[in-house]
């Protein structure tokens, strides 16, 4: 059930109705919102329900009993068995098939027809997601960052709450869990920011997203040799604005849908090309993913608090470890490397020390300077995440060397490309006062509004809806 | 950029009742503007409850509100995004294809001669499209085979091109296209064009129709050949003329084998040859059974039509029995032939298929080869083999 479906409105609509029903009564709205969350991952496939749910459980056990205890080495011993078993449940979904293929094709270097033949797992939509809620209920927990008294209830739900149930934001037990400690408050709904966030989310979905992969991602992407260096770039420009508009679209929606249920959750997005170095970059892209890495992994390597090469170690480590989180493949742990090596950069960079250069990074003109390097910086990753393989990443570099004609520039795509990037540089002022002016009109007005919007991005966008882009990790 | 100047302060929360008023307003502007699209979207329901409960329901509203003339401003919006180049949506180009209902004529006059821009509908695509006029059911043939021959075809003529149309749904767009354009600079006598379409296939004609939309996403193209893998979705019952056929009975084989033949007959409209790529093995047991009678069918229309050629996948992504198998080897490289959803082919997967295909497609004349070869050896200036 994908956000921009018909079926998704009629589920949510319903939902919506039955939650704030049940609202009084604050264990029959919890259990209605984790059966409604099962509906909604059972929707997808059945099959992988129960992982679901025994994952949640056996977190919420390992939570409660590291909760329950004083003893450091038990609380310790705990978390470790609980992290090391989820990351064995991720391992064997989303590394199994990587091994088995390295298995068979050692034996393949012997010149023998492997005769074994596997069966690969199907992977379970979502389980990086949930696996990391998991995870951070157990951490939250142990590091007693979460005080409330952990019920099964809470920490089912917390894990699979279906809004950001398939690809994020990524919550923290710790600031989730006690929203669900009361009911949410009928007299404090943020309609006029959901129903903002809900348009906006489709809009870069639907047409912005979707036009930049049906009219120049794919194509140059499937076979970079048939085009030349002007499509390719604008395909390169094109992935950054179109997975920069899928994945921020996703999480407009499900930050909507959760306001509307009466729940916050943190921005995931904050207009990340506009960042001026890496580290900037990382505090606006995927906040919720990057600020877990560093609280998660990060810091308990050790952070920056062991000297500089071991900073430079550990930044290293975890942006490996974040691109191979994508998947087992090879173009992801370039381009986890490459965010690591931006990051080691730049931290060498601002040590220099030189009051010059120093001046001259306060100069709007390096500030926009470093916009348009970070970009680039930033583009020439995502080749490596979106190409299938490191030859083709490598094909589409050698392309933008071979001059020839521009085939793909079509208006539709131009304009979805230039909102994609540009549209980030709008003043956050604009979006407070849209949701300023919502506020003096009628509610129900702003219902129309919402309705004609989303009639409007259905005839505007190409017809049928693909799927997310992060729904694959 | 993020700071911008201070905002007076303005009221964040509303209420339940606000909330409720809101979201009843929402659902009936949305209900009396998109009544079209929610016709549509009930239609496409698969068999079962969902669909029973939804279409009547969509149909009631759809026609309750058909005499506001609002789906007809819908339908209207749709063109001219097309006719702008908005969409290269086949659906879309079909309406802009469809005759015009008297009101859309005198809509689209006065706009017309208003804007000074649309004088009338664009005419309709010079492709005719048979129909099965007495369509005679062919009994069903057995399995097909796990691997194909290919026959003979003419050869290209050295300076010509062959044009080869990749057609289907998601079968051919995910892993077969991607790989058969990558490996298309290597063979300079073909020339490609795309007429895929994912989501698609030729169960439910109700929901995206081959038969009006092939001919708008050729254009005025002529393909020599046409590669098609398609039939993934149509694992699944439908309603024909009020009837009801769950998947697999022999009603629905029957119309099933119809709508299969109206489809290749299309495709051979022009005198393309056609090679069908018959459907791989699956993962799911379930679905895996499903498919191997929609590949039954389908081998028994290719079989019995003489332009066109089937050839097998089953022996080469599958294993020596013709059943799934997740990996596979290239040269002396393991590697995996299907993608994670146990259905569509890897880049890997497809190359194993297109490996014997594109030669065969591309081998050029022998004769014209050699003279060729003879003037370069003669040290005579090479004429271009091929444009």
């Amino acid at each position: 059930m994908l956000f921009p479906t018909v079926e998704y409105a009629l589920f949510f609509l319903i939902v919506l109705a039955c939650s704030w029903a049940l609202a009084p009564r604050l264990t029959a709205h919890k259990l209605f919102l984790l059966i409604a969350s099962y509906l909604f991952y059972g929707f997808w496939s059945w099959q992988f329900v129960p992982l679901l749910i025994a994952v949640s459980l056996f977190a919420f056990l390992i939570a409660k009993g590291i909760q329950r205890t004083n003893d450091e080495l038990k609380r310790k011993w705990l978390l470790g068995s609980g992290i090391a078993a989820c990351l064995l449940v991720l391992a064997y979904y989303k590394y199994i098939s990587f091994l088995m293929l390295s298995v068979l094709d050692f034996w393949s270097l012997f010149g023998h027809t492997p005769q074994w033949n596997p069966p690969a797992p199907l992977l379970p939509l979502g389980i990086s997601f949930f696996m990391f809620h998991a995870i951070s209920l157990m951490f939250d927990v142990y590091r007693r960052k979460l005080r409330v008294s952990l019920n099964a209830l809470d920490a089912l739900l917390y894990i699979a709450f279906f809004p950001q149930l398939i690809a994020g934001p990524i919550l923290r037990a710790s600031r989730f869990i006690p929203q669900l400690a009361r009911s949410p408050n009928p007299r404090r709904i943020r309609i006029n920011r959901a129903f903002l966030l809900i348009l906006a989310g489709l809009f870069k979905k639907v047409i912005l997203s979707n036009t930049l992969s049906e009219r120049l991602v794919e194509p140059v992407f499937a076979a970079p040799a048939n085009y030349h260096a002007g499509d390719v770039l604008l395909a390169v420009y094109g992935y950054a604005a179109q997975i920069y508009c899928d994945f921020s679209g996703y999480t407009d929606i499900a930050i909507g849908c959760a306001l509307l249920l009466g729940y916050h959750f943190p921005s995931n997005f904050n207009a990340p090309y506009t960042a001026t170095n890496p580290q900037d970059f990382w505090q606006r892209w995927h906040i919720s993913l990057s600020s877990w890495l560093r609280d998660y992994l990060y810091i308990p390597l050790g952070g920056s608090r062991s000297g500089t090469t071991r900073t430079y170690l550990n930044l290293m480590i975890t942006m490996l470890l974040g691109g191979l989180w994508h998947g087992a493949s090879w173009t992801f742990v370039i381009w986890g490397g490459l965010q690591g090596l931006y990051l080691v950069v730049h931290r060498l960079w601002t040590r220099i020390p030189s009051s010059d250069l120093q001046n001259f990074r306060a100069s709007i003109a390096w500030r926009w300077t470093s916009r348009l390097l970070m970009f680039h910086a930033v583009c020439a990753g995502w080749v490596f995440f979106r190409a299938p393989s490191f030859e083709l990443a490598m094909n589409i570099f050698r392309q933008l060397g071979s001059l020839g004609a521009v085939t793909l520039a079509a208006a539709p795509a131009l304009i979805a490309l230039l909102l994609g990037i540009f549209g980030q540089y709008a003043p956050l002022v604009w979006r407070r006062g849209l949701e300023s002016g919502m506020s003096r009109i009628p509610v129900a007005v702003n219902g129309a509004a919402l309705a004609v919007g989303i009639v409007a991005i259905e005839l505007l966008g190409p017809r049928g809806v693909a799927p997310f882009i992060y729904f694959r990790f | 950029m993020q700071q911008g100047r201070t905002m007076q302060p303005y009221r964040r929360f509303s209420n339940l009742t606000q909330l409720a008023a809101g979201l009843c307003v929402f659902a009936a502007t949305a209900l009396l503007l998109d009544s079209g699209g929610l016709y549509s979207w009930a239609q496409s329901l698969d068999l079962g409850p969902e669909r029973a409960v939804a279409l009547p329901a969509a149909t009631l509203l759809h026609n309750a509100l058909a005499g506001l003339g609002i789906e007809r401003e819908r339908q209207l919006a749709l063109a001219s995004l097309a006719r702008i180049g908005w969409t290269d949506d086949p659906g879309a180009m079909v309406i802009v294809n469809a005759p015009p209902t008297p009101h859309e004529t005198a809509a689209i006059q006065k706009r017309g001669s208003a804007a000074g821009v649309v004088k009338g509908p664009n005419p309709p695509m010079n492709i005719s499209v048979p129909q099965p006029k007495h369509p005679v059911q062919l009994p069903l043939s057995g399995a097909p085979p796990l691997n194909s021959t290919l026959p003979a075809i003419p050869a290209v003529i050295a300076g010509h091109q062959r044009t080869v149309a990749l057609a289907g749904d998601s079968m051919m767009a995910v892993g077969l296209s991607s790989t058969i354009l990558r490996q298309s600079s290597h063979y300079k006598s073909l020339s490609f064009i795309s007429v895929f379409k994912s989501g698609t296939g030729l169960a439910r004609p109700e929901v995206f129709d081959w038969q009006t939309a092939y001919p708008a996403m050729l254009k005025h193209a002529k393909p020599d050949v046409i590669l098609v893998a398609i039939g993934a979705n149509d694992g699944q019952g439908f309603v024909d003329g009020g009837v009801t056929y769950p998947f697999g009975t022999e009603g629905w084989q029957s119309v099933y084998q119809e709508r299969v033949e109206a489809y290749l007959q299309m495709l051979q409209a022009d005198g393309a040859k056609v090679i069908w790529i018959g459907l791989p093995p699956m993962k799911s047991d379930g679905y895996n059974k499903k498919i191997a009678l929609v590949n039954r069918i389908h081998y028994t229309v290719v079989s019995a039509s003489p332009n066109a050629v089937w050839y097998s996948t089953g022996g080469t992504v599958g294993d020596t029995t013709g059943q799934f198998r997740d990996f596979g080897q290239i040269g002396n490289h393991a590697v995996r032939l299907r993608q994670s959803d146990g259905i569509h082919l890897s880049d890997d997967g497809a190359s194993l298929i297109v490996e014997k295909l594109l030669p065969w497609l591309a081998k050029e004349d022998e004769s014209t080869v050699k003279a060729l070869t003879a003037s370069a050896a003669g040290n005579e200036p090479a004429k271009p083999l091929l444009k």
